[in-house]
């Protein structure tokens, strides 16, 4: 699959894109909202791999901004975070149902192992 | 001047931030650790800057709290600020190679000594220093060069480190400590980490009264100190 890895930090950014591409997948890394939706109009991603925390605009000005154009309403999206769920408590309908986010993960917490897991859940069978 | 909320203090907000911003090099470092198990050799270079940043950002918050515990019996002494940013540069060089940073040293000209708490000082400027090499990619600035610098003004010697890439403005820095261990990011624009980096920086000049600073200097962007030249030690 060719995924976009949204994430600032670049250190974790590098093993994220180990992780995934050992696993045969392709990885586009952004580390900002502007240059993801770049991005994803030169390759289509597969699924979208999101960091909520960016620098200048969120992952959720993202979101709605990706959400904006027609041929980008069905693509996943899996928010991996360091905003914890229970900060979602009251916006997890807007998020999956609006925005169409696909999963969640708490990502101090999330093992490369739980992340692979899930990505590997949207490939197609 | 009174240590209103304009001053920052160490204080909880600040350990807080600290706290959220420890989570980034542990988490570094376990997956890493955990890639290294799964299939590629453990980049033990990087697992050990990682670490290195951690333990410098706990041993820049702990000096923070004991210079202001200590407040009215600082150890100062005369200092060259040329050494200091030598020394500053040396201590950020493996973070710096590790985020794709290049880090230049550029001290043109003599500066005399300085009266300042040596350690505080280098800390403080470790500290700005990590915060900045860990943001710089993450705004993806063209340029990631960050250069070490110090010059003169009519205040005294600017000591600090400089970007092509605006970094904080005067506003969002007193935004910034105000919302410190508030908001997850406090200082949203330049960013995407808790900035304890900068917060702890921010303190430790405090406790030594004096001030981080935004700067210019050749066209570029930088955060840093105005330190006063000490004339009587320049005669000697």
């Amino acid at each position: 699959m060719n995924i976009l890895l949204i994430e600032p930090d670049r250190l974790l950014a590098g093993t994220y894109r180990q992780a995934l591409e050992g696993q045969g997948h392709k990885v586009i890394m952004c580390a900002s909202a502007q240059s993801a939706i770049f991005a994803a109009d030169t390759v289509t991603p597969d699924l979208i791999i999101l960091e909520l925390q960016l620098i200048d605009h969120s992952g959720i000005e993202f979101l709605y901004e990706f959400r904006s154009y027609p041929e980008w309403q069905n693509i996943p999206v899996v928010v991996q975070s360091t905003v914890p769920a229970r900060e979602f408590d009251n916006s997890w309908d807007l998020l999956k149902n609006e925005l169409g986010v696909a999963g969640y993960h708490y990502k101090p917490l999330t093992t490369l192992q739980t992340l692979l897991n899930s990505v590997n859940s949207f490939a197609p069978a | 001047m009174s240590r209103g909320d304009s001053v920052p203090m160490v204080s909880q907000q600040l350990l807080l931030s600290v706290a959220e911003q420890l989570k980034l090099p542990l988490l570094q470092i376990a997956r890493q650790a955990e890639l290294a198990s799964l299939h590629a050799q453990p980049n033990l270079g990087l697992i050990q800057s990682t670490a290195d940043t951690a333990l410098r950002l706990i041993d820049g918050y702990v000096l923070g709290v004991r210079l202001n515990l200590e407040q009215s019996q600082l150890d100062v002494e005369p200092v060259s600020v040329s050494s200091i940013l030598y020394d500053t540069g040396q201590e950020l060089d493996a973070i710096a190679k590790a985020y794709g940073v290049s880090l230049e040293l550029n001290i043109a000209g003599r500066y005399g000594p300085v009266m300042a708490h040596k350690q505080g000082l280098q800390t403080a400027l470790v500290s700005l220093g990590v915060a900045l090499i860990e943001a710089l990619p993450a705004t993806e600035a063209p340029q990631l060069k960050l250069q070490l610098a110090a010059y003169r003004c009519r205040y005294g010697i600017v000591a600090g480190l400089y970007s092509e890439t605006e970094q904080l403005s005067l506003d969002a820095l007193r935004q910034g400590r105000r919302l410190q261990g508030k908001v997850r990011q406090p200082l949203a624009q330049h960013s995407h980490t808790s900035g304890a980096g900068i917060f702890v920086a921010d303190a430790l000049l405090a406790a030594m009264d004096l001030k981080l600073q935004l700067t210019r200097h050749h066209g570029l962007f930088g955060l840093g100190t105005v330190l006063e030249p000490n004339n009587q030690l320049q005669l000697v």
